[in-house]
């Protein structure tokens, strides 16, 4: 199922209709066009934390031979959306300082990634911390289960408690969009393909893994 | 009548390998040695068959009267110690022993083996003011007093002079029948006690 | 029932006699509090400020000592012997108590204390204790499990704080908020902040009691 390699194909699409092909939008002008790469990748960011959840859950539940590819796999996931919250941070300051004149606003929205990204650096430090220890993936699976419980609260509840200067969001009150036609297909193509590369940078991950623990398995057996 | 049976058991630390493909089994009576060289793995094995590690690959697996007991559940049935296990220093002998004693245990029983034992007079102090060896009587007090029909031994003797170990070894004679006893030693005297066992040498590597 | 009453019993036992690891926790928070008024020196501030002030004396009080009842088992080498004796559910509520009562009165320590000697009066006192409870609760909720976490990883202090401090960060700006109302005697002051906090305080805790096997049994 090489549906991923699609990406190929749709991530040059994106950038051409995010830059080229979609219309500037009304106030900010084309320094909006940001939009087609910071909600995708925030997006991504999400994803790959709810993967290392569920990820997560199955190797408390389920305890075979299987167990350390999950590990490796539900790691492999949390680095990936570890890059992709800083990359939603940084393109995110670099909206904000279009928008509202700086990169860092004490916006609530704001705190919260660098919450969910100290949360992950965490999940590093406790990894690293844990080595040679028998009970280490269990150990950090449990501490990406209650993060990823956690994680709703930043980013869907508290910026919507508190006032926030950011944009409403795709899930929003109104459940309307307030994007031209053009802009919303450049968003969600892009959401498509930012989806992609995800899925296609942790099937690699995950294919070196499996090679990496085939090798151990094979040392052992001598 | 409980049965223990080890099937295919490997155990590894990392790249390190401890021993692998032991089988072996025992039931209620029989009293097992576990004995080898310095680092061979008794310890380990000895946790690993009371369920408080799991090994590498391979199986053990626990029957009362032919119906299998989950592994969650091998500590109702048993007693363990050994030198990593250690009562709290804050507490007295006595508080020690109720703290682990099952609601079956009264004070009759306690008192019975701290006087066996020959701790009855510091029960009540503090085990940070216990020498060795009366904390290693004090361990097996512990691990004997809910009378489980499963008792590990690891290293029981060790710490004890030759009036401890005199009295420890005529008790596990008299525990001996009806209960299954395994002993992780290298002491040529705890050996004699068990009816068979298991040495983990270069066969198991 | 009574693995977790007499597992509390031990611990309480354990604690007080080793007076010196209680001794500390009390001593930094009280330390820390009477600092701040020196300082101070009779300045008037923010209700704000007081809010952030009184908080960052909990949390580094509560840094100090809510791993500590996780990883003395690791130091003293009383883990195989605990675990051998009572189920991981019985040893998660009764650390977890542990962690709630003893939270409670560091809490009750500091915040009478730093009231008196900064002269904060809260217009809206039971909005302020009810807050300062609920924080509380919450905060001791997610560092039992962690702290759990961090004795089985070799408990170096700065784990447990770096662990702690990511997650324990809304419960401290929904309580810093709330304090500040409190002590402002805002009309928008209400109580859901503290429904939130305990709300938290429990999925936290579900959780926790479930997985806590997974961290304690190999």
């Amino acid at each position: 199922m090489k549906i991923h390699r699609l990406v190929y194909i749709l991530m040059p699409l994106v950038i051409y209709m995010s830059f080229l092909w979609a219309p500037s939008a009304a106030i900010l002008g084309d320094a909006s066009r940001i939009l087609y790469y910071h909600v995708p990748v925030a997006w991504v960011a999400v994803i790959a934390f709810i993967v290392a959840g569920v990820e997560s859950i199955i190797i408390i539940i389920k305890n075979d031979e299987q167990s350390l590819m999950r590990e490796e796999r539900a790691y492999n996931t949390t680095l990936i959306g570890l890059v992709f919250t800083i990359l939603a941070l940084v393109t995110g300051a670099i909206w904000a300082n279009l928008s509202w004149g700086s990169y860092w606003n004490w916006d609530p929205r704001q705190i919260s990634i660098v919450i969910l990204l100290l949360i992950y650096i965490a999940y590093f430090s406790l990894n690293s911390a844990l080595e040679g220890n028998e009970s280490r993936g269990k150990i950090s699976s449990v501490y990406l289960i209650l993060a990823m419980v956690v994680m709703p609260l930043f980013v869907f509840i508290i910026p919507r408690v508190y006032d926030s200067l950011h944009p409403d969001t795709i899930i929003n009150a109104d459940k309307k969009m307030h994007l031209e036609e053009a802009m919303k297909i450049t968003l969600f193509t892009s959401m498509g393909a930012f989806t992609l590369l995800y899925i296609y940078i942790y099937n690699i991950m995950n294919r070196i893994s499996a090679v990496k623990i085939k090798i151990r398995e094979k040392r052992h057996a001598l | 009548m409980i049965k223990i049976g080890a099937d295919s058991i490997t155990k590894r630390f990392g790249e390190h390998l401890l021993f692998r493909n032991l089988a072996f089994s025992a039931e209620s009576g029989e009293s097992f040695y576990i004995t080898g060289a310095n680092g061979s793995g008794k310890s380990t094995l000895l946790q690993i068959l009371a369920g408080i590690q799991r090994p590498y690959s391979g199986h053990v697996t626990w029957e009362k009267n032919n119906v299998t007991i989950i592994p969650d559940d091998y500590l109702k049935y048993s007693g363990f110690t050994g030198p990593q296990v250690n009562p709290y220093e804050m507490l007295t002998a006595l508080e020690n022993i109720e703290f682990v004693s099952g609601p079956d245990v009264d004070l009759h029983n306690v008192n019975e083996l701290l006087e066996r034992f020959g701790i009855y007079k510091e029960r009540n102090r503090q085990v940070k003011f216990f020498s060795s060896g009366m904390k290693q009587r004090l361990r097996i007090i512990n691990a004997i007093i809910n009378d489980p029909p499963v008792i590990f031994l690891d290293e029981p003797g060790s710490n004890l002079d030759v009036e401890g170990k005199a009295i420890l070894y005529s008790f596990i004679e008299n525990l001996k029948p009806g209960k299954i006893i395994f002993i992780a030693t290298n002491e040529p005297d705890e050996i004699k006690l068990c009816s068979r066992g298991i040495v983990l040498d270069d066969r198991y590597l | 029932m009574t693995g977790i009453y007499k597992n509390l019993r031990k611990d309480f036992l354990v604690e007080f006699r080793n007076r010196s690891a209680v001794n500390i926790s009390f001593a930094f928070a009280v330390i820390t509090t009477m600092s701040i008024s020196l300082v101070a020196g009779g300045t008037s501030f923010e209700p704000h400020i007081h809010a952030i002030l009184i908080w960052m004396i909990i949390f580094f009080s509560g840094m100090n000592g809510l791993a500590h009842t996780f990883i003395r088992e690791e130091d003293e080498k009383n883990a195989l012997f605990l675990r051998l004796a009572y189920s991981p559910e019985d040893i998660f509520i009764s650390k977890l108590l542990f962690n709630i009562i003893f939270f409670t009165g560091i809490i009750s320590v500091i915040c009478p204390l730093y009231l008196f000697f900064l002269q904060a009066r809260p217009l809206i006192p039971q909005l302020f204790i009810a807050t300062a409870f609920s924080g509380g609760l919450a905060i001791a909720s997610i560092t039992t499990i962690l702290g759990a976490m961090v004795s089985k990883a070799g408990g170096k202090g700065s784990l447990f704080t770096v662990l702690s401090f990511p997650l324990i960060l809304p419960v401290m700006w929904v309580s810093i908020t709330n304090t500040a109302l409190s002590i402002e005697g805002a009309e928008s002051a209400n109580y859901r902040n503290v429904l939130f906090l305990i709300a938290f305080s429990g999925i936290i805790a579900c959780i926790s009691y479930l997985l806590f096997r997974y961290i304690w049994v190999e």
